[in-house]
């Protein structure tokens, strides 16, 4: 007699390797999409932003920073919970460089729609990838990345310089584009592994 | 330490910046020179940060160094600007730890965010950077037109000041009032039929003034524009005329018929209301504008090419409307409605009106007639009560009889009908 359960668990593989192609996919379009707004930004921030060799120093972004040098030798599954959480941290950022651009160059507002998309997108791939490890059986860690970032307050003491926001918009436009990326590398070892 | 001295009008400003930590959200840390890293690391701070400048004007800014390492000096340090390195010339240390630089007689920036001038190290790592803005006050906006869209909105369109770009970020706000009582109200929908425009979609009243202007103001100023005074009814437009019909006019060859209807949202309070057609070969890019046509909705066109296609639009102003003695604003041209006369019987090139030969004894008092009646139609040549029924059929008649003769007629030049008048008939008299 067959067992139902195993039928189920294999009727639902094809489902699970569909949703990870699908969410690879996505990732792939968001890395081109996230090229697409590194240069737009740099563009209206002016020379030297956008230079080759420009490169200011890295500012504390509370809640987030660039993929480490050892995340590739992680598990997996850890690696695409990281891959989800700073895909959960972006928004909030993403939406305040907007916020604050819509004050510098207000005459860009492709560059704001363009920032209010990656937030919408970084929203997207971060629940999809989520759903990936729920199927795969590894939920993501709380408490939730967003509500990570808000609770880490750190202001400066003095007023921000807009030269300081720009590069720190620079900063989040970077960090959006290295995290997609490399959510995109660990997805393909996924589809390309198969679910174990 | 030495601030920068920026221009009079800067210290005059009436909207100095904002401070930015009051746009970010408390997520972020956000003071450059305070780098992760290792010690040993040196910071800097440059003043003064993000300063508004009149062009022309100069400025005086320090780099000041400060850093974890003992002997950090400002010695190697330069600057650049929007990503050119300055000279050196222009800049010189206040003390070790201190760079101080001096630019004179500014341009205007570069970009909407301002200008990035930068302190490096040495080794050309970015040490610390400010914006500068540097511009013009707006200049008074003028020329301010407005319009209502069948009384029902009222949009406003002005020019910029005297020299447009002011390099600066420049806000307009159009603001508008009753004349004689009620509170200033500010226009919210902006862009709406170009850069300075902007669009009041409801709650206008009718039969009293109102005063509308409109206010610049950027970093460096603001300034207003001259008010303008008017009554919404006195700057009505309209819907292009709808169903316009273009059709022949049974065979007549140089004729065609057009239709239409009053625009709906004013059918009302039209009675003395104006229209225009105009009309162009298939093939042109002339139009024939028609003028006169009064307050009817049919007109025909006439003197037109046998065998052409014509394109026609036709355009509606709503003149007297609830009294106005104003002239009205036309509205926008219809869609192009196309249709073809009817080709020519006759043969000859061009298919222009072929007069027959001197001498041929059937034409001589048909002729004089034709050239009678002609005559009589140069001055009657525009719409007007006269009944054309009998000239219809003479021209009926007219046609046929040609194409008898032409039967038995031998090839020869025709004089073609290019010069001939187009003149418009009332449709239905």
């Amino acid at each position: 007699m067959e067992d139902p359960q195993a039928d189920s668990s294999i009727s639902f593989l094809p489902h699970l390797e569909a949703k990870i192609r699908q969410t690879h996919n996505l990732a792939r379009l968001l890395t081109k999409y996230a090229e697409q707004l590194l240069e737009e930004y740099v563009q209206q921030q002016g020379d030297p932003f956008g230079m080759p060799g420009f490169s200011p120093p890295r500012l504390s972004l509370a809640g987030l920073s660039g993929p480490s040098p050892s995340h590739a030798g992680l598990p997996l599954s850890e690696r695409l919970r990281l891959d989800a959480a700073a895909l959960g941290a972006l928004p909030a950022l993403l939406d305040a460089v907007r916020r604050h651009q819509a004050e510098l160059n207000p005459r860009s507002p492709r560059l704001q729609r363009s920032l209010e998309e990656a937030a919408r997108q970084a929203r997207a791939l971060g629940a999809a990838v989520e759903t990936v490890l729920a199927a795969l059986g590894s939920a993501a860690r709380g408490p939730g990345p967003e509500h990570s970032a808000t609770t880490a307050l750190s202001t400066a003491n003095s007023a921000a310089s807009i030269f300081s926001a720009k590069v720190l918009g620079l900063q989040v436009c970077g960090l959006y584009g290295e995290w997609v990326n490399r959510t995109e590398g660990d997805l393909s070892q996924l589809v390309h592994g198969g679910v174990a | 330490m030495p601030a920068g001295r920026p221009g009079p009008a800067a210290q005059s400003a009436r909207r100095p910046p904002r401070p930015l930590s009051s746009l970010w959200s408390p997520l972020l840390l956000c003071v450059l020179g305070v780098p992760r890293g290792g010690s040993g690391t040196h910071t800097a701070v440059i003043s003064p940060q993000d300063p508004t400048l009149l062009i022309g004007s100069s400025l005086q800014a320090t780099c000041s160094i400060h850093g974890d390492t003992p002997g950090a000096t400002a010695e190697g340090l330069y600057w650049t600007l929007n990503g050119r390195r300055l000279p050196s010339e222009l800049s010189h240390l206040l003390n070790t730890s201190t760079l101080a630089l001096a630019l004179a007689n500014l341009n205007g920036s570069r970009q909407q965010s301002g200008d990035n001038l930068v302190c490096h190290a040495r080794d050309g790592s970015i040490l610390a950077g400010s914006c500068l803005y540097v511009g013009l006050p707006p200049e008074k906006p003028f020329n301010i037109s407005c319009w209502s869209r069948n009384m029902k909105d009222l949009t406003c369109r002005w020019t910029p000041g005297a020299h447009g770009d002011t390099f600066l970020h420049t806000n307009y706000s159009l603001k508008y009032k009753l004349r004689w009582y009620g509170q200033d109200n500010t226009c919210e929908d902006y862009h709406t039929v170009g850069p300075h425009s902007c669009h009041i979609p409801k709650d206008l009243a009718l039969f009293t003034p109102y005063e509308i202007w409109v206010e610049a103001t950027n970093r460096l100023g603001s300034a207003r524009s001259d008010v303008l005074t008017l009554d919404v009814l006195d700057v009505v437009t309209t819907d292009p005329p709808p169903d316009v019909h273009v059709s022949r006019v049974g065979g007549l060859e140089d004729q065609l018929s057009v239709r239409w209807v009053s625009p709906p949202a004013l059918k009302d309070f039209l009675f003395q209301a104006k229209y225009q057609i105009r009309y162009r070969v298939e093939d042109s890019v002339d139009w024939k504008v028609v003028d006169d046509v009064s307050n009817q909705t049919s007109c025909r066109l006439a003197g037109l090419k046998p065998g052409t296609v014509y394109f026609v639009q036709v355009r509606c102003n709503p003149f007297g409307i609830y009294g106005s003695k104003k002239a009205g604003i036309w509205s926008e041209w219809s869609h192009p409605t196309a249709a073809s006369t009817p080709r020519s019987e006759r043969p000859g090139p061009g298919g222009g009106v072929c007069e027959p030969r001197g001498g041929e004894p059937s034409s001589g008092p048909v002729r004089r007639e034709l050239k009678q009646f002609l005559g009589w139609l140069k001055k009657h040549a525009y719409c007007s009560n006269l009944s054309f029924r009998l000239y219809d059929q003479w021209r009926a008649w007219m046609q046929k009889s040609h194409k008898t003769r032409n039967q038995h007629r031998t090839r020869g030049s025709c004089p073609r009908a290019d010069g001939a008048r187009r003149e418009v008939l009332p449709d239905k008299l």
